[in-house]
């Protein structure tokens, strides 16, 4: 018998994930919330920097693509933390950035403002005030 | 033999770590035991193929003044 040479992993990984969740109170349109960010860059590797910010997805990327200052605000963070995803569950709109090692795991100013701003969006959307 | 360190520390869960992250850079946070009352939706996508199909949920956090309401804190696999 011959050793699997690619084993699948399984069990917890060292990658955690932290959704910042908007609560809907009702089922919402799953096309229309769903968003993603594509980046434009330049440089390589450690240099590597957000040029220009495109949302992709239904009504709510046409909103946050007509908001310039967040834009700008997404151009100023890491290239990691950039990918941002919009994602509509069961009751919740989550914004959410990507897999991150237990080191790596954590939040700064500038990106906690980001998600706020893109949370303040969806409330709009909603027909909430935003705070 | 004497040493800096205390020998008791206090073990902290993911959420309670992230909470005090937020903390630190001035949100109003608080974390919340884990299934503390049972309304906790279990994560998974069926819009991006790429998302593990089991995530092990590490509590909840939330959050006042914001226009987020909480953070949910997952882990692969």
């Amino acid at each position: 018998m011959t050793q699997d040479l690619t084993p699948i992993s399984w069990g917890a990984q060292d990658r955690f994930q932290a959704h910042f969740i908007v609560k809907t109170h009702h089922d919402v349109s799953e096309e229309d919330f769903l968003a993603r960010a594509k980046l434009e860059t330049k440089g390589h590797f450690a240099s590597k920097r957000v040029t220009e910010v495109e949302w992709i997805g239904g009504a709510l990327a046409d909103v946050l693509n007509s908001d310039v200052e967040l834009k700008n605000m997404i151009t100023r963070l890491s290239y990691e933390d950039a990918h941002i995803t919009i994602e509509p569950t069961k009751g919740n709109v989550r914004i959410y950035g990507k897999w991150k090692d237990s080191y790596n795991f954590g939040i700064t100013k500038e990106l906690f403002a980001v998600y706020d701003r893109i949370a303040s969006h969806i409330k709009k959307e909603l027909g909430s005030p935003p705070i | 033999m004497h040493d800096s360190e205390s020998d008791v520390f206090h073990q902290m869960n993911k959420n309670e770590e992230y909470c005090e992250f937020l903390k630190k850079i001035g949100i109003d946070a608080e974390a919340k035991p884990l299934d503390v009352n049972g309304t906790e939706e279990n994560y998974y996508s069926k819009h991006f193929s790429n998302s593990p199909a089991m995530v092990t949920n590490h509590g909840n956090i939330k959050l006042k003044g914001s226009n987020i309401d909480e953070v949910q804190i997952i882990q692969r696999g």
